[in-house]
């Protein structure tokens, strides 16, 4: 019995050849995906997505809408995603409308369109002017089904379509633009906050906190210019800044209204009767 | 059987199993599409919210300006085709005059020279 030959130049080539077929499918000619989906999209890409979901979100309102088009990102958070990438957009200066409404969307995610616990005396202002909301039929996005249509290639993934089911909708009527109205200067003496902390808390006239609002603050040799929605985890319209023991200032809204001046660091005492810098909780109102 | 006959058939299939691996069994895998990628019902729900927010903002430059991320060709003609295909596919009538009224202020906006889109 004799043994077999062993065609090595065969196998040798066919080695090769498979290589070569390989280098071609993966570098020469690879793959074309021409019908992606958007959780494969570049990470600045999927911020623009997110800007047009939250832009929708701002122009009807239609919560569950957004909610579905952000699920279709794949984000594990939707809401940190929405207020990490108003960070950035802060970051790089882009417009405060467009900030806004990203972080509008988040808060809406987060169901912090809670309200602000303001004294009594802002109550009353605010009395008599909660009603200006309107009902407004817009159509809401129905749960993705699985029918494939014949304009595009058969995947595995099913196809969002929308179907028509009217519901009323609150849309919340934000007069942009308008002054703010200082409505709240406390002082803060709790030992547990930083010493010199101005607290700015920005919200409408429903005292829903205002997301992406711009502050400034001056003094007799400077000025800052401070957002709300940097800290969501203390709310959307808060922001803060720490106050220079003997410096003196101003805080009012970019977008106008009444400032509140003269503000330096109280002098507060701890239960140890040892002196200590407070701070103030300035509150502004979208009228 | 002529010598060079096994090289030949060992040569074909080489490829032919290069091929299959390379582009069906492990194709390359794309993690960072950019939109003009995206499926088409994708992009017709993208113009959608386009159109969903230039209802209310009625800002044809910054609707155009969200639209260019979908590719290089004229924002009115990525809204025509967002508007075709909702059409086919029997979107609600509220969503169709949105796209269409999108469509329709593209079509007469004018951009202004000097000005670049993304």
């Amino acid at each position: 019995m004799t043994a077999k030959k062993i065609p090595w130049a065969a196998l040798v080539v066919l080695v090769i050849c498979f290589g070569l077929g390989l280098g071609y499918a993966w570098a020469i000619s690879p793959v074309k995906y021409v019908d992606a989906e958007p959780n494969t999209l570049r990470d600045d890409f999927k911020d623009h997505y997110r800007s047009a979901i939250a832009a929708a979100y701002a122009s009807n309102a239609d919560l569950e809408r957004a909610r579905a088009r952000l699920a279709l990102l794949n984000d594990p958070d939707p809401s940190q995603a929405l207020t990490a990438q108003a960070q950035r957009m802060l970051a790089v200066g882009e417009s405060p409308e467009t900030i806004q409404q990203v972080a509008s969307l988040a808060s809406a995610l987060q169901g912090k369109v809670a309200v602000d616990p303001l004294p009594d005396a802002t109550d009353t202002l605010t009395q008599g002017s909660e009603t200006s909301t309107q009902l407004v039929s817009t159509p809401i996005v129905a749960t993705e089904t699985s029918e494939p249509t014949t304009e595009v290639e058969a995947t595995n993934t099913p196809l969002p379509v929308l179907t028509a089911t009217l519901r009323p909708t609150q849309i919340p009527t934000v007069t942009l633009g308008a002054p703010y109205q200082l409505v709240g200067q406390d002082t803060l003496c709790d030992p547990e906050l930083a010493q010199g902390l101005l607290q700015v808390v920005v919200i409408d006239k429903r005292r829903q906190h205002i997301p992406g609002a711009e502050i400034i603050i001056t003094w007799n040799s400077g000025e800052e210019h401070i957002f709300t929605g940097l800290k969501p985890e203390l709310g959307n319209g808060y922001a803060d800044f720490l106050m220079t023991p003997d410096v003196t200032y101003s805080v009012r809204m970019a977008d106008g209204g009444t400032p509140a001046s003269e503000l330096s660091a109280p002098e507060c005492t701890n239960s140890d009767d040892n002196p200590n810098q407070g701070g103030f909780r300035i509150t502004f109102q979208q009228p | 059987m002529p010598r060079w006959l096994p090289i030949l058939v060992a040569a074909v299939l080489g490829l032919t199993l290069g091929l299959v691996y390379g582009w069906v069994i492990n194709p390359v895998q794309y993690t960072d599409i950019t939109p003009d990628a995206l499926r088409i019902d994708y992009r017709t729900d993208y113009v959608l919210m386009v159109a969903e927010a230039y209802q209310a903002e009625q800002d044809p430059a910054l609707a155009a300006q969200r639209l260019a991320v979908l590719g290089s060709n004229p924002p009115a003609l990525i809204a025509g085709e967002a508007f075709q295909f909702a059409q086919q596919s029997t979107y609600p009538a509220d969503d169709l005059a949105l796209i269409q009224e999108l469509a329709v202020a593209l079509q007469t906006w004018q951009p202004i020279p000097g000005t670049s889109l993304p």
